[in-house]
């Protein structure tokens, strides 16, 4: 009865009238007018967070290099899915509205489970940071060395936290499950809190995260190993590198934040994609991003530039990855 | 058993336990082929549920045969309703939340407050209701759009407000 | 110990001179908190770029100031109108309306005024000296001894029933069962969502919350002139009724406390929080009361219990957050964020390296619930004239008022539907003898034990016999199976002894 006369569409409707009722307008624009208005970037988690933070820092250079604002509409909820929806459903095709999305977690949930749209309808151009996944212990916890944790793993299933099932850190400890022959059971504990306080707490025997978290948490974990490199040495207590350690060749299980655009918008003004990326480009030359970062108490070693192909090669890499994945992610 | 006793109105009663089974079902539906984790505790919650309702509608049967209840929904709906203005009351309250969407935060909740008043005061006092109604609105355009900035429906008072804010 | 009481002192009269840095922030905390869907952590990322303006110790009082505020704020619209702000004011409006509806508003008010900063006050000390052992809580509550602390709230629901057992059990499980849409925790595969994206993370509970309590008492409440039961006079509008209302608290204090201490320690525990504290210290209130079944009908006791609570968890979760390093809910997490920003880095070693920060934060709780006191109390002779304002203008302004603040949270247009359809469910409820609180304990607790209850299965690779596998867990077990008999145990043995003689 209530449901009804609602549907999805209509409620997306209504949401994109509230944030971008001045962008209703259709008009036609040649490059040199572009960007004549804001920009519109829709981030599909919650206000405050990590992502927020990030944005606020790189738009605060990307702004003056582009000759607009950017206006941020948070869209939390279903892991990232309703901000896409809400992109790729209604919002114009037109460049003046992008997405601000993690190529890492939000791509490998296509993979599990397909969004409404085809994922070929919009591509990443713009990677602005990149965060590997890492294994940490609590500071309590009888396993304090790697070795503990993978003797300990073919004695007995050891139960790992993680904050939800289709993330690459739980790819990467299902690769290290595979390399050492160590058993894990992954516990999925919704959210980066919850995964730490799980480690800390002995709810779990230890976890897996996006490293910016575990640095957050600060001297309650310990940090045993990371799934990519460790740019920032000390503060993940000097942790290796899986490859390093096993002489494995895997991708870096990485959280990447990256703009991405419709695919149609770029087909159809090829000459504002031009901009983008060039601009783009340039605020990464500039220094004054490594100040906005620093003064956001971002982690700064995690800037890092990918264009177009890196970003393609990444999300093509999370699919495989998923594909490959599904059946132990999906519990199918 | 006392025939002036009034009937239970049991049709009313009903109500509940019959969304409660078409949700459950329609819930089942949806985990029939889901891992086992998606499916123990619903299954297990629904199942009660399913119970339960199946015993209560069983309880009704048994007092409609007795002749204690009937299957009327007095409880529910009545003429009351309407002298009330609860009928009223809910058209204007679904009004809002469909035309919020067309005429922005300030407009709707001014014309919803202002309406509703009007219906449930059958008429009385106008002048006061819309000042009331206006205050009420303003202050809510104060609070959630001027000062939070939340994303409600923006119509033409807000985008007015918000040039003559820009160029004032 | 001698150093750290003369910190103590020094950190103490460096809060009070940040007095008006309080002051304001405690208004502000009320206005928040009294909105639906508002709450302090929402206010403190919206003023964020304010917040970390500030220096450390005025943004450390300030967000403090705000958290203790905000929670004492949601029980006001709680208790008056029947719209819970929060989640951890969803037990509040049991007790506290139906004092409303018999004119009693105004004592009330003072009684959730003294229980809240009693309550606040007294757990802010006893966590300040047991810090230590109290961080330790959270190491031995795991999942399954949750789930037990789950089935303490939920088992309210049979309480609550007892008028007509089926249909309460109808209400509490329909409650249940909404409670499950959403995505299930392990595989996040979407159950019973209508296809709507919008609940893949489940019922959220601002809606709910107000729609199945505020919206659907609107359409109740037109019947009568105004919210009080006996008609003109009953309101007095003096002081008198605010010194009985306190007059009322402090005569319970033992009362405080202990449903306090429930708070503190459930607030303890890393992702558990103000709602679940405020339920289960309500069915604790019941379970060991005298008089049973006077609650819900505005019964002093069952206003106390969850208000004491809920601000007993405003204090726990500073705790976790301390001196491990772990937020014990959503404003702490924010807090820790705009604590970090000033290069403040928590943990085990922050005692050692910054114990003025440390003891500050529980020094500006103290000093918040103190001030508080003072401020808020004269008040509430004021704000009980809401219930005096007559219907026919009250109705629509509750609807209006919700319905915006079902949308707040999360801002989707879907939300505010939501409040409306759950306001139409409760209405259908409240007509033909369902009780909506029941449906409700349903859908906030729900979720919450299917979570630790698919983790604790999830661990032991679906090995039921695990829920009996650890010592603590078996206790909290018998404490409950205890807690549901012995009332009826004690309720038998009380008429017996009524009726031979």
């Amino acid at each position: 009865m209530t449901f009804s006369n609602l549907n999805r569409r209509r409620f997306l409707g209504t949401s994109i009238a509230a944030t971008g009722l001045t962008l209703a307008a259709p008009r036609i624009a040649r490059a040199a007018d572009y960007p004549d208005r804001n920009i519109s970037v829709i981030i599909p988690t919650r206000e405050g967070g990590g992502a927020d933070r990030n944005f606020r820092a790189f738009t605060s250079i990307w702004k003056d290099k582009l000759g607009t604002d950017f206006e941020p509409g948070f869209f939390p909820g279903a892991s990232g899915r309703v901000g896409y929806e809400v992109y790729m459903g209604k919002n114009e095709p037109d460049a003046y509205s992008l997405i601000f999305g993690n190529m890492g977690p939000e791509v490998l949930n296509w993979a599990v489970q397909a969004p409404t749209f085809d994922v070929n309808d919009y591509f990443y151009f713009g990677q602005v940071d990149k965060d590997p996944g890492c294994l940490f212990v609590g500071a309590e916890s009888k396993l304090q060395t790697l070795d503990d944790v993978i003797a300990e793993g073919k004695k007995r299933k050891l139960n790992v936290g993680t904050s939800r099932m289709a993330h690459p850190a739980s790819i990467g400890l299902l690769a290290l499950g595979e390399e050492t022959g160590a058993q894990f059971n992954l516990i999925p504990l919704s959210g980066g809190k919850n995964t730490v306080a799980g480690a800390v707490t002995g709810e779990v025997d230890f976890s897996v995260l996006t490293s910016g978290s575990v640095i957050a948490a600060g001297d309650a974990v310990k940090t045993l190993l990371v799934f990519g490199e460790n740019v920032v040495g000390e503060a993940l207590d000097d942790a290796p590198s899986m490859n390093s350690v096993y002489g494995t060749d895997l991708p870096e299980m990485l959280s990447a934040r990256a703009f991405g655009i419709h695919k149609k918008a770029a087909d159809d003004y090829p000459d504002r994609m031009d901009h983008l990326n060039t601009t783009f480009k340039a605020t990464f030359d500039d220094p004054a991003l490594l100040e906005a970062y620093v003064a956001s108490k971002g982690t700064p070693e995690y800037l890092s530039y990918g264009g177009i192909d890196e970003c393609e090669a990444f999300k093509n890499a999370m699919l495989e990855l998923g594909a490959k994945y599904k059946d132990l992610l999906s519990g199918a | 058993m006392n025939p002036d006793k009034p009937r239970r109105q049991l049709g009313g009663e009903l109500v509940i336990p019959v969304l409660a089974i078409v949700f459950t079902l329609y819930f089942f539906s949806t985990i029939w082929n889901s891992p086992w984790t998606a499916q123990v505790s619903a299954f297990a919650v629904g199942s009660i549920l399913l119970l339960v309702c199946a015993m209560f509608i069983l309880r009704c049967i048994l007092s409609i045969r007795s002749g204690e209840g009937s299957l009327g929904f007095a409880t529910l709906f009545s003429r009351e309703d309407l002298a009330t203005g609860r009928i009223g009351l809910l058209i204007t309250t679904v009004g809002f939340c469909v035309l919020i969407e067309w005429l922005g935060f300030t407009l709707t909740t001014f014309l919803f407050l202002s309406i509703s008043m009007i219906i449930l005061a059958k008429g009385k006092r106008p002048v006061f209701i819309a000042a009331v109604s206006a205050a009420m609105a303003l202050g809510g355009w104060a609070v959630f759009i001027w000062a939070f900035d939340t994303r409600f429906p923006r119509g033409w008072f807000e985008t007015t407000m918000k040039a003559v804010l820009s160029n004032g | 110990m001698g150093e750290t009481s003369a910190i103590l002192v020094e950190v103490f009269f460096e809060t009070l001179s940040f007095w008006w840095v309080i002051i304001p922030t405690i208004f502000l905390g009320l206005i928040v908190g009294g909105i639906p869907g508002f709450s302090a952590a929402n206010t403190i990322i919206i003023l964020m770029p304010l917040t970390l303006a500030m220096t450390l110790q005025t943004g450390l009082v300030f967000m403090v100031t705000l958290y203790c505020s905000a929670r004492m704020g949601a029980g006001i619209p709680a208790i008056l109108v029947n719209i819970p702000g929060t989640a951890g004011a969803a037990a509040t409006p049991l007790d506290g309306y139906p004092m409303a509806k018999q004119g009693k508003g105004q004592q009330a008010l003072a009684i959730s005024f003294v229980s809240s900063s009693i309550g606040g006050l007294l757990t802010t000390l006893v966590a300040l000296a047991t810090m230590p052992i109290l961080a330790r809580v959270g190491f031995y509550m795991h999942s399954v001894e949750m789930i037990v602390v789950m089935l303490f709230g939920i088992s309210l629901i049979a309480s609550i029933a007892s008028q007509d057992m089926l249909k309460g059990l109808i209400a509490g499980f329909l409650g249940l069962m909404i409670g499950s849409i959403g995505t299930d925790v392990v595989y996040a595969t979407p159950r019973g969502t209508f296809g709507f994206l919008e609940l893949y993370d489940g019922v959220p509970l601002i809606p709910a919350l107000v729609g199945l309590f505020a919206v659907s008492e609107a359409f109740v409440i037109i019947e009568k002139r105004v919210i009080v039961a006996k008609e003109g006079g009953a309101v007095k509008g003096s002081w008198t009724d605010t010194f009985d209302g306190v007059r009322i608290a402090l005569s319970r204090w033992w009362h405080i406390i202990w449903t306090s201490i429930i708070g503190l320690i459930i607030g303890v525990i890393p992702g558990a929080g103000a709602s679940i504290a405020s339920f289960v210290a309500y069915q604790q209130s019941r379970s060991f009361s005298k008089t049973p079944e006077l609650y819900g009908s505005g019964h002093p006791e069952g206003l106390i219990a969850p208000e004491s609570a809920n601000n007993g968890v405003t204090s726990g979760t500073l705790v976790p957050l301390l001196v491990l390093g772990i937020p014990g809910g959503a404003t702490a997490a924010i807090m820790l964020v705009v604590m970090q920003f000033h290069g403040v880095s928590f943990g085990p070693s922050l005692f050692e390296s910054q114990p003025k920060i440390g003891y500050g934060m529980f020094m500006a709780m103290a000093v918040a619930y103190l001030l508080m006191f003072f401020t808020i109390l004269p008040l509430s002779r004021y704000m009980s004239h809401v219930t005096t304002v007559p219907t026919i203008y009250l109705a629509p302004m509750i609807i209006s008022f919700t319905l915006v603040g079902g949308f707040v949270p999360r801002e989707y247009m879907f939300d505010m539907y939501l409040a409306l359809g759950f306001g139409l469910l409760g209405y259908i409820a409240r007509r033909t003898g369902y009780h909506v609180a029941a449906i409700l304990i349903g859908i906030i607790l729900g979720p919450l034990l299917e979570r630790y209850f698919l983790l604790a299965l999830k661990k032991s690779d679906g090995d039921i016999s695990t829920l009996f596998s650890s010592n603590l867990g078996n206790v909290l077990w018998v404490g409950l199976v205890l807690s549901l008999v012995l009332p009826i145990y004690f309720g038998r043995r009380r008429k017996q002894k009524v009726i031979p003689t």
